[in-house]
């Protein structure tokens, strides 16, 4: 049952990818080149409406949060190593797989590209471990939790923030 | 759909960004946040786990992501559903596309399928390489960490984007190098 529920979200993920323009390579990096914005749009608005659901649940006491650990400065040089790729194939890792499937075949070159790269970090963790990784270790810190708030008086109005500047940034143009 | 121009998005921004934010929701309130690059490293190990088992053993990062080697888990299912989600959609709708070069990257540096190809790959071998050392990509750091105000993915998108702007900028230009 929860393997079909994994499924069934990531189809409904996968599906709005395509349908809003995000598995283009054109779209992503006109985003980047701050020519058409609607990629960054569509992220913002993402955003606002998950920052006000996800503190809703956890003010009801339902959210399953998982908040990853802060590391600097490693967590800015990851980053830093994701943006260059992100520039240049134009896909991230989850829209490569949609953009795949598709049937784009350089996003099958991106998609195997990822393969490797996971790979060759797994082989040098054990080195990054105890060096960058380990450098500047804060562990899972949240904004509210460092203000010491409920999230929710901080998300409402960062959420209404987000759905306003995805409202009012320009966007338009092709996906080819 | 016939409406609709096949190189224009089909959902307006909004949309778009609502069904994502709905997707977030449904997943936090059930299981957990969302996250795809994680994945990446479980197929690595499940599939280096048949070929080399010792090998992959060994490898405490594959061993502690991998676990069982299986991939008959929640979070690989959600990351499966990713392709076939946009499949369907994109047959519904008329888009699905065999082009390999995209316009952009023919209009800087032309139609050749080789040099789009090697670079699509070094591109996504950067990814996965950073978004394994930040522990996540744009969805676990980006729509997930973000939406729950987490500072490491606050830190890791802001540089995520900084760096993909200056590179983006500089790769696409439309001056002429060279």
């Amino acid at each position: 049952m929860k393997l079909l529920l994994g499924l069934v979200l990531g189809a409904a993920f996968g599906a709005m990818l395509q349908l809003s323009g995000a598995s283009s390579h054109t779209k992503i990096t006109n985003t980047l080149r701050l020519k058409d914005l609607t990629v960054m749009k569509v992220i913002l608005t993402a955003i606002g409406v998950g920052l006000f659901g996800v503190h809703m649940l956890d003010a009801a006491g339902w959210a399953h949060m998982k908040v990853k650990d802060l590391y600097l400065p490693g967590m800015a040089l990851a980053g830093g190593i994701f943006g260059v790729g992100f520039a240049v194939t134009g896909y991230c890792p989850g829209t490569a797989l949609a953009a795949a499937a598709e049937g784009k075949p350089d996003a099958w070159a991106t998609v195997l590209g990822g393969l490797v790269g996971a790979l060759v970090f797994a082989f040098m963790f054990p080195e990054l471990e105890g060096y960058l990784l380990s450098m500047g270790q804060f562990g899972p810190v949240t904004v509210q939790g460092f203000l010491g708030m409920q999230g929710i008086w901080l998300a409402a109005p960062l959420a209404a923030g987000c759905l306003y500047l995805a409202w009012r940034l320009p966007g338009s143009g092709g996906t080819r | 759909m016939a409406s609709h121009s096949p190189v224009e998005p089909v959902l307006p921004w909004w949309a778009g960004g609502l069904g994502i934010g709905l997707v977030l929701i449904v997943a936090v309130g059930l299981v957990q946040p969302i996250g795809v690059s994680t994945q990446y490293v479980a197929l690595d190990g499940v599939l280096l786990y048949r070929v080399l088992p010792e090998v992959a053993a060994q490898t405490p990062y594959l061993q502690e992501t991998t676990g069982e080697w299986t991939l008959a888990t929640y979070e690989f299912l959600f990351v499966a559903g990713i392709p076939l989600g946009a499949f369907l959609s994109a047959l519904a709708t008329g888009r699905f596309t065999t082009r390999l070069v995209p316009d952009e990257w023919n209009r800087r540096f032309g139609s050749g399928p080789g040099l789009r190809l090697v670079w699509a790959f070094i591109g996504g071998f950067l990814l996965l390489f950073g978004a394994r050392f930040g522990g996540g990509c744009t969805s676990g750091h980006m729509i997930s960490g973000v939406s729950q105000l987490a500072v490491s993915s606050i830190v890791f998108s802001v540089t995520l984007f900084a760096s993909a702007i200056v590179t983006a900028r500089w790769l696409y230009s439309n001056r002429r190098r060279g």
